[in-house]
């Protein structure tokens, strides 16, 4: 049964590109992917009553490729059908759009794939696949800038692909089979010092692919490509990224004896810091969203490798969060950057008078982003928080400033008056107005129904104390006023920030990072 | 019979070798073509030390049908490295692909060079 779910799309793809009738595709297009949802949907209660198991060909799992929907998976494959339906609405006007919608079938069908999938080889044709379709959605609309950003992220991606399959390689040789639970259980017993070559290796691509501290170079250039349609920008910066993450948590468990979660933990604050300090130095507002993806990766690491229960579901909880208010504010800039005709964070102002249902689903999803009591955000930084140290606690709203200072940043647009005022003219299609608006609401509904939606997305119970809650939601305002007053004397006029802004690396200097990083991960693992 | 004189950990040393070695290359060359081929330098590192994994001196290719369970190497691993090989070949074409055009556009096939002229427009 869950073959389905990776096939259908992929020949959907087809379909949809042999179609010469547009609008026929359209719909068709749409249709399908309320039919995956409803699917997806399904599959998710089934999963809730058991892992759901299916072999292709009839092989036993050592030898063939198993299927698998856990409780985990089945909630990471519902939100990529949910997050495509609401982009497909988005991008019903798409030009090109028979090519469009190929590409977006396969990502689908792909990303679906590499939740479901248990055997790693296969997961790896699988993200071969994704990073060949991403590299031409980043330079769809083709641009003079685009084709070096498309070229970059596709160099960078296959080369760090190589290192998961060297590590492949020695996993095989070690345990005798690709398959996760059966290489976990083997793995169990082999020596540690043989494990820890294939560990670094494998998670060096994992963590290139998460966009990690020395290796986040790509992720701007590919999130913020001026050339990709909102949707795309989207969905990568959504979901996209969320599936090395999925991966990480994978592997992290296969190499149980040799994992280390210091390493991410200390990598994951380091990218976050480093993460917002470059999006409060962008002046573009799709470079400033895909900047702050960086530093949501570094949180939602730090907190999946503090170890606690509670801090895991806050993570878990807040890839849920970031996909969904991260979606909307992508989808919303793409569609404001349109309108004002440009993407200057400076020249844009009053979309909230001008385009009220835009500026309502961008400013849900602003406050849903800082963590503001009742939106989504605060319930998944509640958990990470409430159960640690300290010391991890000041770490954390150190973090959450940082966020608050960039979406200050951000908000600007929404208000006030400037001289680069669309035309009267310029309108928003409404179904991109619907479904930003969509994503903004549902930051809101997973935020007053926070506990349940944990309870209904990973069948935790968990609780919140009212008065930890209203402390954090105190915190939250002291950093709020502290976050404004930084912004207006300091973000705003340094000019410091403005030069750090450009900084970017070159082709052989991520090379060179990602050695580094590689031998770092080497050491630690070694010496530790 | 396979007397063989190789053995897997010296393969799997040059494997290694070869590996860092074209990993090197990448680094050092500015030469977006040049940068392409050492990446298949790096794949082909990989895929001899898949194929080396099911050989052990003394085994036979798992061809045929009067074999001795035991005696016949892995076959899985050569099954996958073809796969390996078919993604690395799509791959790169999508790559030259866009060298292309980028060399059309920009006159030049370096990384420095294209870097700057992108950012330029």
């Amino acid at each position: 049964m869950l073959t389905y779910f990776i096939i259908v799309p992929i020949l959907i793809a087809v379909l949809l590109f042999m179609l010469s009738h547009v609008k026929a595709g359209r719909a068709i297009a749409i249709l399908f992917q309320a039919g995956f949802t409803g699917a997806a949907f399904y599959l998710f209660t089934l999963s809730q009553q058991g892992e759901i198991l299916t072999t292709i060909g009839g092989y036993e799992s050592v030898l063939g490729i198993v299927l698998r929907a856990d409780s985990v998976s089945a909630v990471f494959v519902l939100i990529t059908t949910i997050f495509f339906l609401i982009a497909s609405i988005y991008s019903f006007h798409e030009k090109d759009s028979r090519l469009f919608w190929f590409l977006m079938f396969l990502w689908q069908g792909a990303l679906v794939g590499i939740f479901l999938t248990r055997d790693l080889f296969n997961a790896f044709v699988l993200i071969e696949v994704v990073t060949i379709v991403v590299a031409i959605l980043i330079m769809f609309n083709r641009d003079k800038r685009s084709m070096y950003d498309g070229m970059f992220y596709l160099m960078l991606n296959v080369l760090v692909i190589k290192f998961y399959l060297f590590g492949l390689g020695y996993l095989y040789r070690m345990a005798g089979t690709m398959d996760m639970e059966v290489a976990r259980l083997a793995l169990a017993n082999v020596d540690r010092a043989s494990q820890l070559l294939p560990y670094a290796l494998m998670m060096t691509s994992i963590a290139f692919k998460c966009a990690l501290l020395p290796l986040f170079s790509w992720l701007p250039k590919a999130h913020g490509s001026p050339a990709a349609p909102s949707a795309v920008s989207a969905i990568l910066s959504g979901l996209h990224i969320k599936c090395t993450i999925y991966l990480f948590l994978r592997v992290q468990e296969m190499f149980a004896t040799v994992a280390t979660h210091e390493f991410f933990l200390v990598i994951g604050i380091i990218t976050a810091v480093v993460g917002f300090t470059m999006a409060m130095s962008q002046s573009d507002i799709k470079l400033i969203l895909a900047y702050s993806t960086v530093s949501q990766i570094g949180l939602i690491f730090t907190a999946l490798s503090m170890g606690s229960y509670y801090s895991q579901i806050g993570g878990m909880y807040h890839i849920v969060n970031h996909a969904l208010f991260k979606g909307g504010l992508f989808l919303g800039a793409g569609a404001i950057a349109k309108a004002y005709g440009t993407r200057n964070i400076h020249q844009i102002r009053g979309v909230l008078r001008r385009y009220p249902l835009m500026g309502i689903a961008t400013l849900i999803a602003i406050l849903g982003m800082i963590g503001a009591p009742f939106f989504n955000g605060s319930i998944s930084k509640y958990f990470m928080v409430s159960d640690t140290t300290t010391q991890m606690n000041w770490i954390l709203t150190f973090l959450s400033l940082g966020t608050i200072i960039t979406f200050i940043k951000y908000s600007t647009m929404l208000f006030g008056k400037s001289d680069a005022e669309p035309k009267a003219d310029v309108k928003i299609p409404v179904e991109q107005q619907i479904s930003t608006f969509i994503l903004g609401a549902l930051c809101f509904v997973t935020g007053i129904f926070g506990l349940q939606s944990i309870r209904f997305l990973f069948n935790a119970t968990v609780y919140i104390d009212a008065l930890g809650y209203l402390e954090k939601a105190g915190i939250f305002f002291a950093s709020l006023i502290a976050g404004f007053f930084i912004f207006k004397y300091f973000v705003n006029t340094s000019d410091f920030l403005k030069r750090l802004g450009r900084f970017e690396l070159g082709f052989r200097s991520v090379c060179v990072c990602i050695g580094v990083f590689f031998a770092a991960l080497l050491l630690t693992v070694g010496v530790l | 019979m396979n007397t063989g004189i190789l053995n897997t950990d010296l393969i799997e040393l040059i494997c290694i070798l070869v590996f860092f070695l074209g990993f090197y290359g990448l680094i050092a060359t500015t030469n977006v073509i040049k940068s392409i081929v050492f990446l298949w330098v790096m794949e082909m590192a990989v895929i001899m030390f898949f194929l080396s994994i099911g050989y052990n001196i003394g085994i036979v290719a798992p061809i045929g049908t009067d074999l001795v369970p035991g005696q016949v190497a892995d076959p899985l691993p050569q099954a996958l490295m073809i796969t390996t090989i078919v993604i690395g070949l799509a791959v790169t074409a999508v790559n030259i692909t866009m060298l292309i055009t980028l060399v059309r556009k920009h006159k030049s096939a370096n990384w420095d060079i294209l870097r700057k002229k992108s950012s330029e427009s």
